[in-house]
């Protein structure tokens, strides 16, 4: 019997935790897209079938919402993992107070995203905050004025603010799975005379691949959720201009408190993002055949 | 195989073992648990609250009033959720715009016995019993305070740009904010321009069309009439004019009131409850209170707003609790509540107290003395007004101020909401 | 000549950048820090400067006397150090069994435990507190433990699964040939390969626990269950935004954190020595 049912055994634990708290909330809550739940309304319930849908594909606020989204994750998740990924690497090698640097870099991921929001949109009004006024002495800024309050950039502010706490969760990784590297390898590959490209390439990128593919993948699919910078350094504004699918889907289920419409602006993300993980899973299949 | 099964299953056990004996005790025995929640909480009022919940217990031998303090930024999401769920209190806090939600989703009890048998019913203004009585002309709430938006100013700010006097009429305040404005670093009027800015605009929107009248008789919104237009205008000229912050497109609350108390704006229109905290980080020869500027027709139309308790219809203690919300609402206690809140008595003759005669209260003593400025109460007790409010408000002004849209458009679109709002409203009174 | 030059330059510049991230990580902090410092009439005053003119420890003895904080992090510290320990013990069995075993199952499983990761916490939040609260895991830590960890557990199993994934399997099958089961044989001579692993999931799961809020507000009311976020919303109050206390109490929960990644740092720095992965 072992032999059959180990692999349950392993992973059993998990699934069922998962299973109950997490999937049987999520199938609840994916329903509502098919029904109308007002909160609170004890009238309300019905179902209305692909009604929200059709009233999404109308929306244009929604587009708008899922223009951003892609601006926000994309970036975010770009200079998180380029950045984090050079961090990781210089962190690799030893060198004096070492564990003392990583542990200074590694505080951005400590903080709560909500202290860290409002941190960062004090440094960048200009009546409390020295960014502006760096800006503004540098030549990007006119006159050192909100970045949050113009429409065309605000959407930077939390990206920034993402990016500096984000990069120590892609470092931290990657340097975990640099250290699995065994070292003769590129000992080796030096005696054989190749560069520091070469060995990154052949060597560093193929170790890293798999701890790349499922940290890219779960970091896009949580930024895309992550509304809190958002909501607390421009709350979506001005005019919408910040306003990502996760924050307004928090406007349609508690201000309109149509959970009913919030759910299906939430499936629709969610069929984005398994089409999504479906698309990395194929590319690393891909590249994996090719070696 | 037998060997790591009960040792990989017994960690987690152990773990909730672990600490299902760290949680603290149960609550001691009483025989009765009424339970409170706050919503506008912040540290020093929770202490005036369990001081007068004190009062309550030591009348009322062998009841215990557990008091939940949520808060305020996350309060409504949080409360809906709860009540959504079942979790509901004896006893809530309830600002007025909840109460179209709760009442009108039939979740309060109604309070109206309770006041034809009370000493003090006879006592409280008529503008309480008219806040209290927004839906469906029943009380299901009773107001603690009412708060009358006012306008603070910056008496600093005044001399240095040598202003004499804070102004009367919107055509004096632009006079005011532009002579501010020419101050280095300094602007005239704190906009609020993200969530809760609706106060400012349905101001001035009546104060140019010199009514407060919100839909005509035959239910359609004033919003597209042409003078409330020009009210919209005058505002989003004054912001793009940089007459106000160049930020404050996304002003909240705490921003508007730290953009004032910081000097960076001179003037705010704001509730007696802000003077707390403006009084706590400003001198009080810098700043004062004065009315609401009026509008060329003579007449300014300050909003009026109130929070008040209400009794949730699931409790099992209704009785128990009207008689906590008397401690808490009684001439006394209600005193001792508005000091530490700030908001104007909802009982006449009220102003004799020496919490109102202070100076810091003469502002809106005068305003309400004042018949051309008329207080206003705002629709929320249309259906969908905190949607309206705290969403569509926002977005449509901001983009006004920014110039994507006309006034004209945003009027328009506003108009469109709340026409359909109140027909929604209407219907579900003739169905009654 | 040349090699010469080149390895000290190559120091330089490596040494140049750890210095840009140094001070791209520890800026804001910095300011968190002289925010914190700065008595209140200063605050919007003196605000751009980079030391305010006068100092004051005020923020951090209210904090530490006056308000709950000591209780919050006592909580926080619980829900968090439980939450890594069980996500770390969970994880690493079910990541050890998808990387060693093709089972039927497997894709499904981990299909939803990616979906799990997917729908906004926002929509879940009102199932879950409906599900809980009957439960009595509602305004308790044992609740909070165990959301936190349900949703922990599929980043951190697919983490160990790369971290297994690079060890290759005749080592455990080379120990189970001598005689040990595959239990034994994943104790003494896998795990210690991927302490790394383990060391990055742990410290992972812990911050993550222990900055939380969503949850942490939403599942409870009481200020008994409440964790350290949550204490820190009350500071921001319908009339002002006490920043003083804020930053104080943001700047006292760094510590905890800091202990806790300089325990941690040793094995995450940790290499494996060239002899065990060739035989």
């Amino acid at each position: 019997m072992s032999e059959r049912a180990e692999p349950y055994l392993y992973t059993l634990p998990a699934v069922l935790l998962i299973a109950a708290l997490l999937l049987a909330p999520l199938l609840i809550g994916l329903s509502y897209a098919f029904r109308d739940i007002t909160l609170l309304d004890p009238g309300s319930g019905g179902f209305v079938g692909l009604e929200h849908f059709r009233e999404l594909y109308a929306d244009p606020s929604f587009w708008n919402a899922l223009r951003n989204t892609v601006t926000w994750t994309a970036a975010s998740v770009a200079l998180q993992f380029g950045l984090g990924l050079v961090l990781a690497l210089l962190l690799s090698r030893p060198f004096r107070a070492r564990g003392l640097v990583q542990l200074l870099v590694f505080l951005p991921w400590a903080v709560p995203s909500f202290l860290s929001a409002l941190n960062w949109a004090w440094l960048f009004n200009p009546v409390v905050g020295p960014l502006p006024h760096w800006f503004a002495s540098v030549g990007l800024m006119s006159a050192p004025e909100n970045l949050l309050a113009d429409p065309k950039h605000a959407l930077w502010g939390p990206i920034a603010a993402n990016v500096w706490w984000g990069i120590p969760f892609f470092a931290i990784t990657l340097l975990a799975a640099l250290q699995s590297i065994p070292r003769d390898l590129y000992e080796a590959a030096a005696i054989d005379g190749a560069g520091p490209w070469r060995r990154f390439r052949s060597i560093t990128l193929p170790y890293l691949a798999p701890t790349m593919a499922i940290t890219i993948l779960l970091r896009t699919v949580w930024i895309a959720n992550f509304a809190d910078l958002i909501v607390v350094m421009t709350k979506g504004g001005p005019a919408d201009s910040t306003q990502i699918l996760s924050s307004y889907i928090f406007t349609q289920a508690f201000q309109r408190l149509d959970f009913g419409y919030a759910s299906a602006i939430a499936a629709v993300l969610l069929m984005l993002l398994l089409a999504y993980a479906a698309l990395l899973v194929l590319l690393r299949h891909f590249l994996n055949t090719r070696n | 195989m037998a060997k790591c099964l009960p040792r990989l299953a017994c960690l987690p056990f152990a773990v909730c073992l672990l600490f299902t004996a760290c949680l603290p005790p149960a609550a001691a025995n009483a025989d009765t648990t009424l339970k409170l929640v706050e919503v506008l909480t912040s540290p020093e009022r929770t202490d005036t609250l369990k001081g007068l919940v004190g009062d309550f217990e030591k009348q009322n031998p062998g009841v215990h009033v557990e008091i939940t303090s949520l808060a305020w930024s996350s309060a409504f999401e949080k409360f809906a959720t709860m009540a959504s769920a079942g979790d509901t209190p004896d006893v809530v806090e309830l600002p007025d715009r909840w109460l179209s939600l709760y009442a009108g989703n039939g979740m309060l009890q109604s309070l109206e016995p309770y006041l034809a048998h009370w000493s003090e019913t006879s006592r409280l203004t008529e503008r309480a019993l008219q806040a209290a009585r927004a839906v469906d002309a029943t009380a299901y709430v009773l107001p603690y305070g009412l708060y009358l938006r006012a306008m603070f100013y910056n008496k600093a700010l005044f001399r240095q740009a040598g202003i004499a006097a804070p102004p009367a009429t919107m055509v004096e305040f632009l006079k005011v904010a532009q002579k501010i404005s020419a101050l280095p670093g300094k602007s005239g009027y704190c906009l609020r321009g993200g969530p809760g800015g609706l106060n400012a605009w349905i101001m001035f929107g009546a104060a140019m069309a010199g009514n407060n009248a919100f839909f005509k008789s035959d239910g359609s919104s004033t919003f597209a009439d042409a003078d409330w237009i020009k009210g919209t205008a005058w505002l989003v000229n004054l912001y793009q004019d940089r007459l106000a912050p160049q930020d404050s497109v996304n002003w909240g609350f705490n921003e508007v009131v730290a953009g004032f108390y910081s000097g960076t704006c001179a003037m705010v229109d704001q509730d007696p409850d802000a003077l707390i905290a403006i009084a706590q980080r400003m001198k009080a020869e810098d700043f004062g209170v004065t009315s609401i500027p009026k509008g060329p027709a003579g007449k300014a139309y300050p909003t009026l707003g109130y929070a008040g308790w209400s009794i949730f219809k699931s409790s099992t203690h209704k009785d128990l609790a009207w008689k906590l919300i008397q401690v808490l609402d009684d001439p006394r206690g209600n005193l001792r509540w508005n000091e530490r809140v700030g908001a104007l008595p909802i009982y006449q003759g009220a102003e004799k107290a020496p919490l109102y005669s202070d100076s810091r209260f003469k502002g809106w003593f005068a305003e309400l003395a004042d018949n051309d400025e008329v207080p206003t109460f705002m629709p929320t007790d249309l259906p969908g007004f905190a949607y309206f409010a705290d969403s569509l408000v926002v977005r449509t002004s901001q983009q006004a101020l920014l110039g994507q849209i006309s006034p004209e458009e945003m009027n328009r679109q506003w108009a469109g909401y709340l026409t359909k709002a109140r027909n929604k409203q209407l219907e579900r009174a003739r169905h009654e | 000549m040349r090699p010469r030059l080149n390895r000290s330059a190559h120091a330089t510049l490596h040494y140049a950048l750890i210095g840009l991230y140094l001070a791209f990580a520890l800026f804001p902090l910095y300011w968190m820090l002289k925010v914190s410092l700065t008595p209140d009439d200063l605050l919007y005053g003196e605000g751009v400067r980079l030391w305010p003119s006068r100092i004051t420890l005020q923020h951090y003895t209210s904090v530490i006397e006056h308000s709950q904080f000591p209780q919050f992090f006592r909580n926080s510290l619980i829900v968090s150090g439980s939450t890594a320990l069980l996500v770390t013990a969970l994880a690493s069995a079910a990541g050890y069994g998808f990387s060693r075993f093709r089972f039927r199952g497997k894709l499904i499983i981990v299909g939803l435990m990616l979906v799990s990761q997917m729908f906004p916490l926002v929509m879940i939040v009102a199932p879950m507190f409906r599900l809980l609260s009957p439960l009595g895991l509602t305004n308790s830590l044992t609740g909070l433990v165990l959301v936190y960890t349900a949703f922990n557990v599929p980043f951190a199993s697919l983490l160990m699964q790369s971290f297994f994934d690079a060890i290759p399997k005749d080592l455990e099958e080379a120990a189970m040939i001598d005689g040990a089961t595959r239990f034994q044989a994943l104790r003494s001579v896998i795990a210690p390969l991927t302490l790394p692993g383990l060391a990055a999931a742990f410290s992972f799961v812990f911050t993550a626990a222990w900055s939380e809020l969503l949850f942490a507000l939403m599942l409870n009311s009481s200020t008994a269950a409440s964790t350290f976020p949550v204490g820190l919303l009350a500071f921001v109050s319908k009339f002002s935004v006490d920043f003083g206390q804020m930053t104080a109490a943001g700047v006292l929960a760094l510590l905890p954190v800091c202990g806790f990644f300089f325990l941690i740092q040793r094995h995450l720095l940790q290499g494996l020595t060239a002899g065990a992965v060739k035989g």
